[in-house]
């Protein structure tokens, strides 16, 4: 398959692609997989420098167009999937909102600030145009005393004049509300806002918001303000390489997140980024771990069934799976008021604690007809479909059927798990066989793959049930049903045909296989959804 | 360490400025981390009484936020029985270091008037409280009655 290989993924270069397709060992009748492979997907993976240097393009060619620095730029892509139309666009059409919706500044500069103290800055032209984002505000205090009790610990400047460019003119000394410390007025920083708060505040800010993972995210330390901190002010007030490294490594956590072409790797410690020009739940198979996975969701693999469907039938199996056994096993429903009942003693004279009603737990039946023979109640049998009326009995067929999916897909999850020891013990055979001459292990490779493609068709036939089980009656899911069960007929051919490898003639091994991978591309061809 | 200035500002800064509503504000000379205060509230029906609150706050204060907890047994939507209360405004997603002592008890005097049934504590009240608002609130009272400190007369 060509989303095995290792083909780069090149987005303008469609002639290099079907040089590389072509090239692949498909069938012969299948040249253009695009069309003919419903699981054909194109990704290629990456290292975290490959996507440093992606995601570095991106920023410097914003840059380039709105002369802004890195810093915001980054922040802008983030918040727009870093597209760079998109960002370009918003800011011709209105510059204003895009850097309030993206964070970067104060929704309404003036409600922003609840201390009515705090020094404010001009509108606009703080953030960008100049060459840092950052404001340094040299606010000044020539009052230290508290005014007012409760508001003594914002800023205790009220003469602030604001500078042309956006910053605030003064050499003396302010109050930082945070460590209620005066200091100098060019120890000062604030973002766009215009909250200032000491260097050493902030620093020590930045350390704990990013020791609990929070990077691109941090705000300004004033409440009810959420202006985000751009990455240029914490890396300037940051100066432990430790932190600095973190923080740098939770940004591009960030940035790989919100990006749409990318995902990490589930596999366990893999590094690799896996990136595809579409956003489908195709599988990828990371060429560095072999972690196999939904592009979509990053969940396991799961065609024929999509993304949402398969999230909400693990979370039903995780969530149901053990109460609606028990429910079932263990209650019924009174036959009178229909509420849900656990038999909590061995006593079979049940008193409904809802409605009072009196019944046999045995036959449902009412009380009063069993006078003192309860032990021979013979009504069981007589009317077992007694409690058929009740909105429970429509609840227990739920499950019901629920239970029906459900074993068969825990089984082939189950069979999946018992064909790898089967595969470990055909190797075992295969070994023995070569030692004592009989053939070359490269004659008994063909087993090999049909182990293989035996697991690639059950895992699919694991997938078909949740997706049969949030079907809709009618005649697409019939017809679903069918193809279903015609994939399970031959895959549980093949199975016994690979248990009894070496009285089985190759031929007809091959032909197995063919039939069931048919069974499976034609299954998938049909009701995978297949976006191209 | 940024906690000890701080706290001894803000504590001599509410002491100063005489709430209503917050009073009794102590602190341990040794401790500024644990403060305890009173809290008086003005609605029905929590108005017949007062209740005693403990504000602990971390070393890494102002950085990381203060916790609350209600000394005093309160029947209210959104404060358990062992006094603990969920208050967005010092969770530690929301927390902002400038944010004042004052402007938290301000919030939790707000929602002890104005109880928030939307995001309970103790579901079984704030049931109560949007089904059967008289019931509630004279189990309110009577619990108030029997539970709570004595309102200061000033």
């Amino acid at each position: 398959m060509s989303a095995d290989s290792d083909m780069e993924y090149s987005d303008n270069d469609c002639e290099y692609d079907d040089y590389y397709n072509s090239g692949e060992d498909c069938d012969v009748e299948r040249l253009d997989p695009k069309k003919t492979d419903p699981e054909y997907f194109e990704f290629v993976c990456l290292t975290v420098e490959e996507v440093e240097k992606l995601l570095n393009e991106s920023v410097e060619k914003l840059n380039t167009i709105l002369e802004i620095t890195p810093s915001l730029a980054k922040v802008l892509l983030l918040e727009h999937q870093w597209d760079n139309q998109v960002v370009v666009d918003k800011y011709r059409k209105d510059a204003n909102a895009l850097l309030i919706t993206a964070r970067i500044k104060p929704p309404n500069p003036l409600l922003s600030i609840p201390d009515p103290l705090a020094p404010s800055t001009s509108k606009d032209a703080v953030v960008f145009g100049t060459s840092s984002s950052v404001s340094r505000s040299s606010s000044c205090s020539n009052d230290d005393s508290p005014r007012n009790a409760l508001i003594s610990l914002g800023i205790c400047n009220t003469y602030n004049t604001v500078a042309p460019g956006g910053g605030i003119i003064s050499q003396r000394c302010q109050m930082c509300p945070v460590c209620a410390s005066s200091q100098m007025g060019d120890k000062f920083f604030s973002l766009s806002c215009g909250h200032a708060f000491c260097k050493d505040c902030w620093s020590t800010f930045f350390d704990t918001q990013i020791f609990q993972g929070i990077s691109t995210q941090i705000g300004c330390m004033a409440p009810m303000c959420n202006v985000r901190v751009p990455e240029d002010l914490v890396l300037t007030l940051v100066t432990r390489p430790v932190m600095r490294d973190k923080y740098q490594q939770f940004a591009f956590k960030d940035y790989v997140k919100s990006h749409p072409q990318l995902r990490f790797c589930p596999g366990p410690n893999c590094q690799i980024i896996v990136r595809s020009p579409e956003v489908c739940a195709k599988r990828v198979i990371c060429t560095s771990c072999h972690t196999s996975f939904c592009f979509k969701c990053g969940m396991d693999y799961h065609a024929p069934t999509d993304c949402v469907v398969i999230k909400k039938w693990l979370t039903k199996c995780a969530d149901d799976s053990e109460t609606a056994n028990y429910i079932s096993a263990n209650t019924k429903d009174c036959p009178k008021c229909h509420i849900c009942i656990e038999k909590n003693g061995g006593c079979n004279h049940m008193l409904c604690f809802n409605c009072k009603h009196d019944f046999c737990w045995m036959c449902l039946g009412d009380w009063k007809t069993h006078g003192s023979e309860y032990y021979e109640c013979s009504r069981y049998k007589d009317n077992p479909n007694i409690a058929n009326e009740s909105v429970h009995v429509q609840a227990r067929e739920a499950l019901k059927k629920y239970l029906h999916y459900y074993e068969r897909w825990e089984n082939h999850s189950k069979s999946l798990q018992l064909e790898q020891q089967t595969i470990d013990r055909l190797r075992d055979r295969i070994n023995e066989k070569v030692m004592k001459g009989r053939g070359t292990w490269i004659d008994w490779q063909y087993l090999f793959n049909a182990a293989a493609l035996l697991a690639k068709c059950r895992y699919t036939l694991q997938y078909t049930y949740p997706y049969a089980y949030f079907m809709e009656s009618g005649s697409r899911k019939d017809l679903f049903e069918y193809q279903q069960a015609q994939l399970e007929a031959e895959i549980e051919n093949l199975s016994w045909k690979i248990e009894r490898a070496e009285t089985t003639d190759l031929g007809d091994l091959e032909n197995q296989m063919d039939i069931a991978e048919k069974r499976r591309t034609t299954l998938l061809k049909d009701f995978f959804p297949v976006d191209f | 360490m940024t906690a000890p200035r701080r706290l001894r500002k803000e504590l001599t800064d509410l002491q100063a400025c005489g709430l209503k509503s917050f009073r009794e504000i102590n602190a341990d000379e040794e401790n500024l981390l644990r403060w305890t205060g009173l809290i008086v509230p003005d609605n029905a029906p929590y108005n017949k009484g007062a209740f005693r609150i403990e504000i602990n706050f971390p070393a890494e204060y102002p950085f990381k936020p203060p916790k609350i907890i209600f000394k005093t047994k309160i029947y209210h939507p959104n404060i358990d029985e062992k006094g603990q209360v969920c208050l967005p405004i010092i969770s530690t997603e929301n927390w902002k270091p400038a944010t004042r002592t004052d402007q938290v008890v301000q919030a939790l005097i707000a929602l002890i008037n104005d109880p928030e049934p939307e995001h309970p504590l103790r579901a079984d009240l704030a049931e109560e409280y949007l089904r059967d608002r008289k019931r509630f609130i004279k189990n309110a009272e009577e619990h108030t009655r029997k539970n709570s400190e004595k309102r200061p007369t000033d």
